[in-house]
């Protein structure tokens, strides 16, 4: 059996219970039918033995996950876990939700099928996220306290926040303090915007200045080191980095692997298949195909066209632009897809946030310890090469 | 077959190694089928596989990502100009497999070594007897690896010689880059023993675990600059194989830089265990 572990970021809904301003979902009522869950579950099980994969991974997501309830969430998990063992395969499951309709009725599930640990996400200063009523403030209250009552339950809780212009005119050090101190969270990440919707519009909305954006990830980096990372608060994506480059094991986000198109697929409540959330969320352009109508997901994604981009993306990059002579190729690779899509459009072109993407690159590599003089670690062709494995972004505005 | 033969490992073309055993070789496999045969079932003698021409083919690739087996694969480029982008198709499978990327020095051997490094896999350039034009892109390989910090994996033949300027045994050019008879014994088709980038063993006198000896004495001998040559001992007449006559004066600028390489290591952790007393 294959030692890969293959991802699937699974959205039973895209509904969701709140009015994000940057959202770029299109959001519809529909629900993924515990009828056919069975089904799903047959398709990857069929696809992780076509490929000898013996672990998946689900990310749930939405639209709003929480919006199918722990009673079903309970039932998933079940019918999953029981087929998989059946056919000695594994999933693991792990839960991205806004937090807002959190109660303990959770918290078996929580505990049970999520292992204890949930991530969410809130920005700092929260401008975009909105209830329906109320607004933004209303959102930061309501979801602050969600987020104490699940820390007093005993759940982990990881927390996502979008850099946005307020975020960088406050500054690394409100927004560090605001989630170390004011949350008293000790694992978050920080995201650049992703764009959605229509190609052009959502970057153009959120437009970030890049020398500023850079600026903003110096000073956090710096902070992190000085007061954070010795005492154990993990920052995504400064860890994982600093662990990749000091040759630990080590969890990267999707777009500082290789190629995403090898790690995860993102199914819809639909079955429709795409590359990751935001594809299958804003661009029916590129759907892979669906996988109630179609038998056989492997054959699905070795014959997709649409797919074929995603595959062929880095070589492209290599030969057409400048990314062999940067010193962060490897952990780039002309950056992510659907951001340059979303950009400019196409995606055979770099990723337009890479000068920002490369600052923190410039910062976690000059933490290297023994930068300067020493050659590189030996490997011989006997050597084992560290573990790493990857974790899609979650990026989302929408949660 | 001499008795000494059998101490060397054994690079044999696919269907030769079947008969290894439990002996000690390399495979060299160029068909998918060749390849898969290999993963599905590897002897305990076998080291690793060497794979050439096939780099293009990704259902091969496909294969080797879904193999029970962890059996390390050196990928030979034949041309590394217009093969490199194809090392994405490593990707996948290099989660099963370790790999290794032998670069031959011909144009656009940087673009290879560029992209094997970012995707983590150690790299053995072969030089051969490098034109001028070739050597050139050797030096910026070499300023690649010495100075390029994300590069994780070693770059050979630089990575070596700059360990055995800095003291280590790694032995000379021909065993680094493992075409040294006396341990490397290449095989052709018909069971003849070969010479590195050469013909058969056939008219040469000498035994292999004495061919670079001899060829460096026959080198001396004959007047070659090879007497006079700060480097001979890292050398041994690597540079003057299989065409004696080959001038070796650009070459010498790459040991001069790595030797600079590797007198500037030396004062650098000179200098921090100073500072640390």
């Amino acid at each position: 059996m294959s030692s890969r572990v293959f991802s699937v970021i699974l959205l039973p809904t895209s509904e969701c219970n709140v009015a994000c301003d940057h959202c770029f979902e299109h959001k519809e009522p529909h629900r993924l039918s515990p009828a056919l869950l069975p089904l799903l579950t047959k398709r990857l099980l069929d696809h992780l033995e076509n490929e000898r994969i013996e672990e998946c991974e689900i990310y749930w997501q939405g639209g709003e996950a929480m919006i199918m309830g722990p009673d079903w969430f309970a039932h998933a998990g079940e019918v999953m876990d029981s087929a998989a063992a059946k056919r000695g395969r594994r999933f693991i499951h792990y839960l991205q939700t806004n937090l807002i309709s959190y109660s303990p009725a959770w918290n078996d599930v929580i505990h049970g099928m999520f292992n204890g640990s949930i991530g969410t996400s809130m920005d700092y200063p929260n401008v975009y996220r909105k209830l329906f009523r109320g607004g933004a403030e209303a959102y930061t209250k309501l979801w602050t306290q969600r987020l104490h009552e699940a820390k007093a339950a005993g759940i982990e809780i990881g927390v996502i926040a979008v850099l946005h212009q307020a975020s960088l005119e406050a500054g690394p050090e409100k927004f560090y303090r605001y989630f170390t101190e004011e949350l008293g969270l000790g694992d978050f990440q920080v995201n650049t915007p992703f764009p959605g919707g229509p190609a052009k519009q959502l970057e153009n909305d959120f437009k970030l200045d890049l020398g500023e954006l850079a600026r903003f990830l110096v000073g956090l980096f710096d902070i992190w080191i000085a007061r954070g990372y010795a005492s154990g608060v993990s920052l995504g994506p400064f860890d994982g980095l600093i662990n990749h480059f000091t040759g630990k094991p080590a969890r990267l986000l999707c777009i500082w692997k290789e190629n995403c198109s090898n790690q995860f697929i993102s199914v819809d409540s639909k079955g429709t298949v795409a590359q990751c959330d935001c594809w299958v969320t804003s661009y029916p352009e590129y759907f892979f195909g669906n996988v109630f109508h179609e038998p056989d997901l492997t054959r699905m994604l070795k014959t997709s066209r649409a797919r074929r981009d995603f595959v062929e993306r880095p070589k492209r990059l290599v030969r057409d632009e400048d990314c062999l002579s940067c010193r962060y190729l490897s952990i780039c690779h002309g950056g992510c897809p659907v951001r340059t899509y979303g950009a400019l459009g196409t995606m055979m072109a770099k990723d337009p946030l890479l000068r920002g993407l490369q600052s923190r690159l410039r910062l976690c590599r000059s933490s290297w310890p023994g930068n300067s003089a020493m050659p590189p670690r030996h490997r011989n062709i006997n050597d084992r090469t560290p573990s790493v494995t990857v974790q899609p972004i979650n990026i989302d505005f929408h949660q | 077959m001499s008795e000494e033969a059998y101490q060397s490992l054994r690079i044999l073309p696919s269907a030769l190694a079947e008969t290894q055993g439990d002996l000690s070789f390399v495979a060299i496999v160029r068909s998918r089928d060749e390849l898969c045969r290999w993963l599905r079932d590897p002897p305990r003698g076998l080291k690793w596989l060497q794979v050439e021409g096939m780099l293009g083919d990704p259902y091969a690739w496909t294969e080797a990502a879904h193999s029970d087996s962890s059996v390390l694969l050196d990928l030979v480029l034949s041309d590394p100009s217009s093969e490199f982008s194809d090392l994405y198709k490593l990707v996948d499978a290099c989660t099963v497999h370790d790999f290794r990327v032998t670069v031959p020095a011909r144009p656009g051997l940087l673009k290879a070594v560029k992209l094997a490094a970012a995707l983590s896999f150690p790299v053995r350039v072969l030089p051969g007897q490098p034109t001028a034009e070739v050597v050139a892109e050797l030096k910026e390989v070499m300023d690649f690896y010495l100075h390029e910090p994300t590069v994780e994996a070693p770059v050979e033949f630089f990575h070596s010689l700059l360990a055995t300027t800095c003291g280590a045994d790694a032995g000379s050019l021909w065993m680094i880059l493992e075409e040294d008879p006396a341990a490397f014994l290449q095989y052709d088709i018909d069971g003849q023993v070969r010479l590195p980038r050469s013909g058969s063993f056939k008219s040469v006198e000498f035994s292999p675990a004495e061919f670079v000896e001899n060829h460096l004495k026959s080198l001396v001998q004959q007047g070659a600059e090879c007497a006079t040559c700060p480097w001979q001992q890292s050398c041994r007449g690597y540079f003057k194989w299989p065409d004696p006559s080959y001038s070796c004066e650009v070459v010498k600028e790459l040991f001069s830089a790595i030797q600079a390489a590797a007198d500037e290591i030396r004062r650098d952790l000179a200098s921090c265990a100073t500072a640390n007393r």
